[in-house]
């Protein structure tokens, strides 16, 4: 009952806090980046909740149950190396005056800013729907396994209640996002230290929970494998060094050059702030990590095999629900719950306003909407991607914590190229970010399909040999095209060329002006 | 064990020195709208105005 009442309380404060959000969202900016004008607190809570998904609370610690310590290098350290390597993207993309709104607008700006339509745009528009969609569906498996627990009811009804909760947390655009964010933050860190601290108790310490990882041969599953002993506190584990790195390598670099990060590296007031708030985010996500890893390692010691058939993802919710005391376990499971839907928004912004903003209106460049429309067709396009992707989680294919690495290594070796040699090396044009995209996609489908070891790492390469060749034998970039990220203080030429194609962009017109419009026609 | 959990904490530190060295290159380039505010951590809101 009790588990109720805390899940009842959070979703009354969501809906009262997406509503009061709702009235600030009021331009195109504000809807995807909150205006560029986002302090350093509420930068940190909506970094971390960002941050912080299912993947994270539980897909890790899944990992950490059945393959041990390995998992802290794999996702924990990869992770937090993409985290600390962020601020480079920041101190770059933040620079110019007026910074792009969105991310394919960046890739537009840099590449194609004498273009009205960019065709890049709308393959990064197109990419990022479908790794946003994945992310989505991804969360909605998560929070589907921890309202089933926490309510009983049937994992394939349970998750058709994570659109009440998108449905309020996104309809307010950037803002409502943050603001949510900040309060699921702070659930997040609360929940996992109570819950962190029940498990260590239950466990009999952390002294016992090393010596069981030491020495436990238990399968994951009843029935299954054996563990070999010492194992789990093997730094390879049961990974085998190839896969361990493909994994740490897919996490790390994939993650930084993520379009959400670099998204969120456009919102804060300035360049310091964004990094500011990268450190900020690190130094909480250290606090929330403790506890989830001694939850994770714990819960061999408390549960040494899982049910046959229920996947490691479940492991969190069970041994919270069974060794920690209601009020513990009520908390903790709805900051799981906040760790899903703080993601999802978030993702789902990105994933409506890429296939909305950045292909349907930028191939159809005639239409005007005006920004009620345009706010008003964001938000119905994020209902009925989230309506798909509830309806593609009633069976998942995947296990959390490795879902986000196919789709992490996807984004790195389509996205590294045009992000960080964009934004650090003058000469990459836009030919370059053409074969670097179209070649790093082929190739990661291709190596996935041949179930290769590491695909990223084979994408990524194959992706920079493309663009090597092509930089040198195609003409030097415009100027245009990179002094706003190199200079501080930029030529005429670039201001004008930079001004129109943030001018062509705005097809979204204030009410009063496309009364105007219509008149004048 | 001993490995895994000294990986996360080099990492840990790498992500506050090189955060702190883009804050002092801010600072150096003394650009305001970059948020230059003669203060390495502290963030003052009032020199945006």
């Amino acid at each position: 009952m009790i588990y109720l009442v805390i899940l009842g309380l959070y979703a009354a404060f969501i809906v009262w806090t997406s509503i009061k959000s709702l009235k600030q969202a009021e331009s195109m900016s504000d809807f995807t980046t909150g205006g560029h004008r986002m302090g350093l607190l509420l930068g940190i809570g909506t970094t971390t909740a960002t941050w912080v998904s299912v993947a994270s609370v539980m897909g890790v610690p899944g990992y950490l149950y059945s393959n041990g310590v390995s998992a802290i290098i794999g996702w924990v350290a990869g992770w937090f190396l993409a985290t600390s390597l962020i601020p480079l993207v920041a101190y770059k993309i933040r620079r110019p005056k007026t910074p792009a709104r969105t991310f394919p607008e960046y890739i537009h700006l840099r590449f194609e800013p004498f273009r009205k339509v960019s065709h890049l745009r709308t393959i990064v528009g197109l990419t990022m729907f479908v790794g946003y969609f994945l992310f989505v569906h991804l969360q909605v498996v998560g929070f589907g396994i921890v309202f089933s627990t926490i309510t009983g009811i049937d994992y394939k009804f349970a998750i058709f209640a994570f659109l009440i909760f998108l449905l309020f947390t996104s309809i307010g655009g950037f803002w409502s996002v943050a603001a949510t964010d900040t309060l699921n933050t702070s659930l997040i860190v609360i929940g996992v230290i109570l819950g962190g601290a029940s498990v260590l108790v239950a466990a009999g310490g952390w002294d016992s929970i090393v010596n069981t990882i030491s020495t436990t041969t238990s399968p994951t599953n009843i029935g299954g494998e054996a563990l070999a002993a010492g194992s789990m506190i093997s730094p390879i584990g049961t990974f085998g060094l190839g896969a361990l790195f493909a994994i740490f390598m897919s996490n790390a670099v994939g993650s930084i050059v993520s379009p959400h990060w670099v998204t969120r590296m456009l919102a804060p007031k300035n360049i310091k702030v964004a990094v500011l708030q990268i450190m900020g985010s690190v130094l909480v996500l250290t606090v929330i990590f403790i506890p989830l890893i001694i939850m994770g390692l714990g819960a061999k010691t408390l549960i040494p095999s899982l049910p046959e058939g229920q996947t490691t993802d479940y492991i969190i919710p069970v041994i919270i629900q069974q060794y920690t005391p209601p009020l513990v376990g009520a908390l903790t499971l709805v900051a799981l719950c906040a760790a899903a839907v703080s993601s999802a928004n978030s993702m789902l912004l990105h994933c409506a306003t890429s296939v909305y903003y950045d292909v349907y209106l930028n191939i159809f460049r005639n239409k005007k909407v005006t920004e009620k429309k345009f706010n008003m067709n964001l938000r119905i396009g994020m209902f009925l991607i989230a309506v798909i992707a509830v309806f593609s989680a009633i069976t998942p294919p995947w296990f959390l914590a490795m879902g986000f690495t196919y789709v992490y290594g996807g984004f790195g070796a389509v996205f590294f190229a045009v992000v960080i040699l964009g934004l650090y090396w003058k000469r990459m044009n836009r030919a370059a970010a053409y074969v670097s995209m179209l070649v790093g996609l082929a190739t990661y489908v291709i190596a996935m399909i041949a179930s290769a070891t590491n695909p990223f790492l084979i994408a990524l390469i194959a992706s920079l040999i493309g663009v090597m060749a092509v930089v040198f034998l195609t003409k030097k970039p415009p100027v245009e095209a990179y002094e706003p990220y190199f200079e501080t203080d930029i030529s005429p030429s670039t201001e004008q060329v930079f001004t129109n194609v943030q001018r062509n962009e705005d097809k979204i017109v204030a009410d009063g002006e496309e009364k105007m419009i219509k008149k004048d026609a | 064990m001993f490995i895994a959990f000294l990986i996360w904490i080099i990492i840990i530190i790498f992500a506050l020195i090189l955060g702190t060295y883009l804050c002092y290159r801010i600072e150096k380039h003394g650009v305001k709208r970059w948020g230059a505010t003669g203060s390495l951590f502290k963030y003052n809101p009032k020199s945006e105005e």
